[in-house]
């Protein structure tokens, strides 16, 4: 295996394999359908020093299959940021680092010249200016350096911000970076501080865990940038059966972004956005995007955006719907039996997962929930936790009124005896 | 600017590390990478570290006429935020959940801190969908200063008188030893793993929303004996796995395996069929919401065992099918 790295450049290759580890946990070489063996083995190699223990392999007869096992809820920290510090570099990115910060430790303010010039006097290491100039430049931009013009010639000094002095000046600062490196929105930046801090998160757990959603971090900057900017965004999607496949270059999109649709039960993220083409909304799943592009300023951005807004009333979920397809959809009533006296919490959740949906006591025992909803199918879904409980159904469409009367006959085969013989 | 650079990378990290050091060992460099780096960062890391004969390495560190390793550097390294980091930072000022860490006026000196930085997102850019609607109260002074007392006795190790009322109505008031805290997305809601004291020792484990409490005092008394989590958690866990089919009708496998993916768990495909057989493992107090959560993916998805949690689908299947058809 030469040339082997534990280092990538590209994020986009592994997030991907990551991924599949990860959430299915079944899968064999073959079923990652890369041109290349060697491929598969740099990746799964990689993924292994990255995650240690978390990975596993087991022998079915399909072959060996490699899995993620994570007990989501009860780790400190989500062992998938690992991927996101494995980018590779060059000895002089390395060396530049540390001298720079090195040289300009004290806070003086120095030139390129004068730099430079400390490099190849007080280490003995020689580079060019535009190595250095390019090096400063960037530092500059990732905020690690400060600059200002004296006259024609720019100086350079460290910025004075450190991890430590944030946790020393502000009091609970450290507890907040431990809860904040784990939960929401990417969380793996906090952890990069923690981990400058030389800290650990040993105060917190999350439930209902999405650890897989950091691989999206890193497309996600763009995305609301394009937001915050009211830009227009290109990107491609590739959906779960061709993703693994270097052949197809994904389906191109362009669209304007109007907001990122978390859902916390089904684990899935989305993309909510304009199509100007089709002149409608939809959702893109976020872990099928890649190569996200920022486009032109979008002037009708804020009237597309309060329609939007309008329109996310009859969302259930992320969908909005396909009615041009099915035709119109009516709210959909579901009633439901619940014993007032023994079975609040019934109620309560009714009330807590309701979203959008009017609740009401209609009988004796006897709740209706009335959702006005784009797509009655994401309303089904949720209401399927209440089996049990469902005295009918009724507006909605056909469609779905149909295959929940259906499923429901199918699942009292499947658990009443008569189509079980296979069952232990 | 993103966080896929190596400025966060453990490279960086490590090196920083050992540079923090007037004088190494390479046993002490090697050590340093096993705990620090990645599995096999141990095959790649020391050569570009420790100074080679060829010059091969990066040439931060020199060896001493007594074999010492020295950093070249005069100072220790600095950890400076970045800007992505001071724009993540100004973006976590706007979560409510802030101030169940940071007093008003660190806030506010915060905020004047970071008056030019741009926040990384803004709280609209996001929306959860399937939130539970009765998070607990973030505003609320009572709620705050009864997660700062828990918070300071899970990193004190103080046990606590907490009264609070449970799931089921029931007022309790107890001592209690606090492990760690819970938040869950899903109910926007912090709980607190805890262990029940009775007559000065550890009797059961238990679980309080932060949101149901009373009132909360500290004892005085401390347990200075860490609690295995490990442990603690596995006496939770269920003793034997769900056992769930899942076929290839309406993409339930992909769907299933992203819903499941916080869970632990094992599974196998069928060669033929494509349907796969998943073992799940669950805290036994999440039962109820794990069942139901099966039986949203309705006839798709089969609950093949344990028995007794297959009796319990089938008993709400029944009385469903009875609901819907009892002409």
């Amino acid at each position: 295996m030469s040339g082997f790295s534990e280092l990538i450049k590209n994020f986009e290759k592994t997030r991907d394999y990551v991924r599949d580890f990860f959430i299915y946990g079944f899968k064999v070489r073959n079923d990652f359908e890369r041109k290349s063996a060697r491929t598969y083995d740099d990746e799964k190699r990689r993924v292994e020093s990255w995650l240690g223990d978390y990975l596993h392999c087991d022998d079915s007869v399909r072959g060996r299959q490699i899995s993620i096992t994570v007990d989501s809820g009860h780790v400190a920290e989500n062992p998938l940021y690992q991927a996101y510090y494995s980018k590779s570099f060059t000895d002089n990115d390395i060396k530049l680092h540390f001298l720079i910060i090195d040289i300009l430790f004290d806070g003086d303010w120095l030139t390129l010249k004068e730099l430079v010039s400390r490099l190849d006097d007080d280490y003995g290491e020689f580079f060019d200016e535009q190595t250095v100039r390019n090096k400063l430049k960037e530092y500059v931009k990732e905020g690690i350096l400060l600059t200002e013009k004296r006259g024609k010639t720019a100086y350079f000094s460290l910025s004075p911000d450190t991890a430590d002095h944030f946790i020393n000046e502000y009091k609970g600062f450290d507890d907040a970076l431990k809860f904040f490196s784990e939960n929401g929105e990417f969380g793996i930046v906090g952890n990069s501080m923690l981990k400058s801090a030389q800290l650990k998160n040993d105060l917190f757990f999350t439930k209902h865990n999405f650890i897989v959603h950091t691989l999206e971090d890193v497309i996600l900057p763009e995305i609301i940038d394009a937001i915050g900017q009211k830009r227009y965004l290109t990107f491609r999607t590739f959906y779960a059966k061709n993703r693994l496949n270097n052949a197809t270059l994904g389906e191109e999109n362009t669209v304007i972004p109007m907001q990122i649709l978390c859902s916390v039960q089904t684990g899935r993220r989305y993309l909510a956005a304009y199509i100007p083409e089709y002149r409608r909304f939809n959702s893109f799943r976020l872990d099928f995007i890649r190569m996200v592009k920022t486009g032109t300023s979008c002037d009708e951005y804020d009237e597309i955006h309060a329609k939007y807004q309008r329109n996310t009333d009859k969302c259930f979920g992320v969908s909005f719907g396909m009615r041009r397809d099915v035709g119109a959809v009516e709210p959909i009533k579901i009633s439901f039996t619940i014993d007032e006296e023994t079975e609040k919490f019934v109620i309560d959740r009714l009330k807590r997962e309701k979203r959008n949906g009017i609740l009401e006591k209609v009988g004796e025992n006897l709740f209706t929930l009335t959702v006005d909803s784009f797509d009655p199918s994401e309303v089904m879904h949720w209401a399927k936790t209440f089996i049990g409980r469902i005295v009918s159904v009724e507006g909605g469409n056909k469609a779905v009124r149909e295959l929940f009367y259906k499923d429901m006959v199918r699942m009292k085969k499947m658990y009443g005896g008569e189509e079980n013989d296979d069952i232990q | 600017m993103t966080i896929f650079s190596e400025i966060y990378g453990a490279y960086f990290r490590i090196a920083a590390k050992l540079m923090k050091s007037a004088s190494l060992t390479e046993n002490d460099i090697n050590n340093t990478i096993q705990t620090e780096g990645f599995r096999d960062s141990v095959l790649f890391l020391p050569q570009k570290l420790i100074p080679q004969k060829d010059a091969s390495d990066w040439r931060l560190f020199r060896r001493n006429s007594d074999g010492t390793i020295t950093p070249v550097t005069k100072k220790h390294p600095k950890s400076v935020i970045t800007n992505l980091q001071r724009m993540w930072l100004k973006s976590k000022l706007s979560d409510p959940k802030i101030r169940l860490f940071l007093d008003d006026e660190i806030i506010s000196a915060l905020e004047v801190s970071l008056k030019d930085v741009k926040p990384l997102y803004l709280p609209s850019y996001f929306r959860y969908t399937d939130r539970f609607s009765d998070g607990d109260d973030y505003n609320s002074e009572i709620y705050r200063n009864n997660f700062r007392k828990v918070l300071n006795a899970v990193k004190s190790g103080e046990i606590l008188e907490i009264a609070f009322t449970s799931g089921h109505g029931q007022r309790i008031r107890r001592r209690f030893l606090p492990l760690k805290i819970e938040y869950s997305p899903k109910n926007d809601k912090f709980r607190v793993y805890c262990q029940l004291i009775k007559y000065g020792k550890i009797s059961d484990s238990g679980i309080i929303n932060i949101g149901r409490i009373e009132e909360v005092n500290g004892t005085g008394h401390f347990c200075t004996i860490p609690v295995n989590m490990d442990k603690y958690f596995a006496e939770r866990k269920c003793t034997e796995p769900v056992i769930v089919r899942v076929t290839t009708e309406r993409n339930a496998v992909e769907r299933f395996f992203m819903e499941f993916a916080p869970y632990e768990k094992q599974s196998e495909r069928d060669l033929v069929s494509g349907n796969c057989t998943v073992k799940l493992w669950y805290d036994r107090q999440d039962e109820t919401e794990l069942l139901i959560r099966l039986l949203s993916f309705g006839p798709v998805i089969e609950i093949l065992g344990p028995p007794d949690f297959r009796q319990k689908v089938s008993e709400r299947v029944m009385k469903q099918n009875e609901l819907l058809f009892k002409e």
